[in-house]
């Protein structure tokens, strides 16, 4: 066989190139926008989640100023996170029976279990040892609906004796302590839903999981700095230069990590060059091109190295001001790349056929489940939902 | 203490008893008119699924192309119309390597149009350039360790106890997972019932003597299928495997196919 | 389990909150997996009755003896034996509940050449023929018999 991977086109069929698996050759991939949008929330869950938790666990002082809207992000996130999956699904009124009778073997039915251990276990009783005092001095201060919330939310308990909260205190610290190995847990899984599929060569991979939870972390800090930004933008107050230099610091040296074992992971396949390379190689630089080269990797990872690095060399010499913009701008860039690298291992892993001699390409529509627009509402969503939080809970007087 | 054994505290414990005895039944009554709700089923049971095991083998010395099968199967299950199939059946075609390139062989060239049902067109290469060519029927490869099993995440798709793989399309939720793990391309999402299908080796026929339709319609046996539990020697099946060398579909995966192929090249995926 | 009732508050609230859930997801799961679960491995035992008692739309050439003893016999001394009537005819089991002309094909000669058109990809013990040096017409059957293809005249 020569080197040759393009075979004959017999019809001329929309969007393939080469052989195709008759059962692939469908106008949409079975895994479109939704898919791709879930493994990018829970990243974000997870890692905004250990952000919070660095200032308990490891007493990053520096980062106080973020430790509530951390914890609110995760939870806006976390509520907003299985509504792709719903979507998705062809029976959603069946969706129960994945906590009914969960096969075990499959990754994805452990859904079930670490999310409503995440959500319930860690991330609520979190935010309510957090909030609790909040709650019972808010219950009695405010009338109202919201005051009847907060006393909702008080569970009944009133004791707010020092003791008490330094019991709140002492749980929650055991709470972030647990909550950094399920947050690994709720974003590793979705990698391994990836990394177990042994029939798709640019998913079943080792690496595959560690990759994902690399790029959540990215991403999860990367939006608390965004969200922390726009917060007080929003809220005309000024920003805490030490918080966010140390953001910026974190953000930095998780971006050289998750960067170096992507690298590895290419340096892997193009050295080892297994059966499916060839045609691995033609899917990512004819129909990857825009979300990859430019999109994951220039725009998502090269620029913000350099101005974050920049920062991290150079950091007394920069005004207040252009750091400022740098780690906004390095933040918003960072988020794009990781939505760009959901991208491409969910769709790319469908944009080549399983037979290895030929590709599809995917125009996505703009209206129905799997279009533009319901991925942009979704996206939006949890940016909601936090602003009703933050209504509620994050008063400007917890902020500078 | 005399004082704790007043009347009204042994009716409330008595009472108290007869309820918690009462409640196991109610549960059950209740548990029985929920799953009712469910799903039901008047199937009668006259096949043991533990007794037979059934397999499938294809000769593709003996396959014309010919799409009969393809055909059959899409009527028989109702697949939907479109890039739906449950089998196929593809065309390769193998080149002469060039004069003085020094190859063994030129290229290979597949294809596999509305999955063999309407035809082959001409080959793309005149006929004196090609040094293979040879038709391959595809479908569910019955493995023994199915990836696509091992991923359902509520258990609708299972190996039966005879040897096919099945779906359970009232409990299929459609994620797809099953699609993606299938390395051999035989699983689709089906429009219509929006829950995954595939292959069941006809499981309607074959449990009343009948053969799965593929078969059934294929002029020149090379679609060979039986039943290795009660299998006498001169069963086709047994002959199969007693006279062919047989290749399975990518082995370096570990899914242990049952399907097994006599006559296909290297270069089949 | 006075020590219990001694817990602070905040603590013995959402135990009893964590104990409430997971009674609830029990008694769910008690009555939402479905009968027959279980029976055969993780999956629903019936589902293996329900696949089996769907309808056929393909008869088997055996249930066309029944009527058509005579084309049945004659096929079977000839080389077509290895074929089955529903290959060239067609789903025949609407026509043997019911046997119509209408519901089952007569076959013509695009069914012939499905099989028997020359192509370089098919085996070269297969009799296949380029048709325009072999016929210019629209019915094979001027020559051959499908039911006996070696009595040609």
């Amino acid at each position: 066989m020569t080197n040759d991977m393009i075979n004959i086109v017999v019809e001329v069929m929309p969007h393939f190139e080469g052989y195709v698996y008759p059962n692939e050759a469908t106008q949409q991939p079975l895994w479109g926008v939704l898919i791709v949008l879930y493994p990018y929330i829970t990243g974000l869950v997870a890692w905004a989640f250990i952000m919070a938790s660095l200032v308990r666990v490891f007493n990053v002082k520096a980062l106080e100023p973020v430790y509530r809207l951390s914890l609110l992000t995760a939870f806006a996130f976390l509520l907003c996170a299985p509504l792709p999956l719903l979507f998705h699904l062809g029976h959603p009124e069946r969706c129960f029976e994945v906590m009914m009778t969960p096969h075990l073997t499959s990754p994805m039915a452990i859904f079930g279990f670490v999310y409503a251990w995440y959500l319930m276990a860690v991330l609520l009783l979190e935010l309510w040892f957090d909030y609790r005092r909040d709650f019972v001095t808010w219950s009695e201060s405010t009338p109202g609906f919201k005051g009847l919330l907060y006393r909702l939310f008080t569970v009944g308990v009133t004791d707010v004796s020092a003791p008490a909260v330094q019991l709140d205190h002492k749980i929650g610290h055991i709470l972030s302590v647990v909550g950094i190995p399920s947050a690994f847990l709720l974003h590793g899984y979705v990698g391994f839903i990836f990394g177990s599929v042994k029939a798709n060569p640019w998913w079943g991979n080792v690496l595959m999981p560690i990759i994902f939870i690399m790029s959540a972390m990215v991403s999860g800090i990367a939006l608390c700095v965004f969200n922390y930004m726009v917060l007080t933008w929003i809220r005309r107050k000024t920003v805490d230069m030490k918080c966010l230099d140390v953001m910026g610091m974190y953000l930095f040296y998780a971006l050289v990590v998750d960067t170096a074992i992507e690298a590895l992971d290419w340096i892997h396949r193009i050295y080892s060059a297994e059966e499916g390379f060839r045609v691995i190689q033609y899917m990512a630089r004819e129909k990857l091109f825009y979300t990859l080269s430019l999109g994951q990797v220039a725009c998502g990872t090269l620029v913000p190295l350099i101005l974050l690095g920049l920062l991290q060399l150079a950091r007394r010499r920069v005004p207040e001001l252009a750091r400022r913009r740098m780690y906004f701008v390095g933040a918003s860039l960072i988020l794009m790349g990781v939505l760009a690298m959901r991208w491409n291992v969910v769709i790319g892993g469908q944009l080549f056929s399983k037979s290895l001699r030929g590709v599809m390409g995917y125009k996505m529509e703009f209206a129905g489940l799997e279009g533009w627009f319901m991925g942009a509402v979704l996206l939006c969503l949890p940016f909601v939902v936090l602003t009703v939080m933050v209504k509620l809970f994050l008063a400007e007087h917890d902020q500078k | 203490m005399k004082n704790h054994l007043s009347r009204r505290s042994v009716i409330g414990r008595l009472s108290a008893a007869v309820a918690g005895v009462l409640a196991v039944p109610v549960a059950k009554a209740a548990k029985a008119v929920t799953q009712k709700v469910l799903v039901t089923t008047d199937a009668p049971k006259d096949y043991d699924p533990i007794k037979h095991k059934w397999v499938m083998a294809i000769d593709a010395n003996r396959c014309i192309g010919c799409g009969f099968c393809a055909e059959a199967c899409k009527k028989e299950n109702h697949v939907p119309e479109g890039p739906y199939f449950r089998t196929w059946v593809e065309r390769y075609i193998i080149t002469k390597p060039k004069p003085g390139s020094g190859a063994a062989r030129g290229e290979t060239l597949v294809d596999c149009p509305n999955g063999g049902i309407t035809g082959y067109p001409e080959a793309p290469v005149p006929k004196e350039e090609i040094q293979h060519s040879f038709f391959v029927p595809k479908l569910c490869n019955l493995c023994q360790h199915s990836p696509c099993v091992q991923v359902c995440p509520v258990g609708a798709t299972f190996d039966a106890p005879d040897g096919a793989v099945l779906i359970d399309p009232k409990y299929c939720i459609g994620c797809g997972f099953c699609i993606q793990a299938c390395p051999y391309g035989c699983r689709f999402l089906s429009p219509v019932t929006k829950t995954a299908e595939k292959c069941t080796l006809c499981y309607h026929r074959i449990t009343r003597g009948l053969k799965p339709a593929c078969v059934e319609v294929c002029p020149t046996q090379a679609r060979i299928f039986g039943d290795l539990t009660n299998a006498k020697p001169e069963d086709p099946i047994l002959q199969f495997y007693q006279n062919n060398l047989v290749t399975a579909l990518k082995p370096h995966l570990g899914t242990e196919p049952r399907l097994f192929y006599a006559g296909i090249d290297k270069e089949v995926r | 389990m006075r020590r219990l009732f001694t817990m602070p508050p905040q603590l013995f609230r959402i135990l009893l909150l964590a104990i409430g859930i997971v009674v609830a997801y029990s008694v769910a799961r008690y009555f939402l997996t479905p009968p027959s679960f279980g029976e055969y491995g993780w999956y629903r035992g019936a589902a293996l009755m329900e696949l089996a008692t769907r309808d056929r739309v393909y008869a088997g050439k055996r249930a066309c003896e029944e009527c058509h003893y005579d084309e049945y016999e004659k096929l079977g001394k000839h080389e077509h034996k290895s074929l089955a009537c529903e290959s060239c005819h067609g789903p025949g089991e609407a026509h043997g509940k019911d046997p119509r002309k209408d519901n089952i094909e007569k076959s013509n000669f695009a069914v012939c050449l499905r099989c028997h058109e020359a192509n370089p990809s098919r085996p070269k013990w297969h009799k296949q023929i380029v048709i325009k040096n072999h016929y210019t017409g629209s019915k094979c059957t001027e020559c051959h018999a499908p039911h006996s293809p070696s009595d040609v005249p």
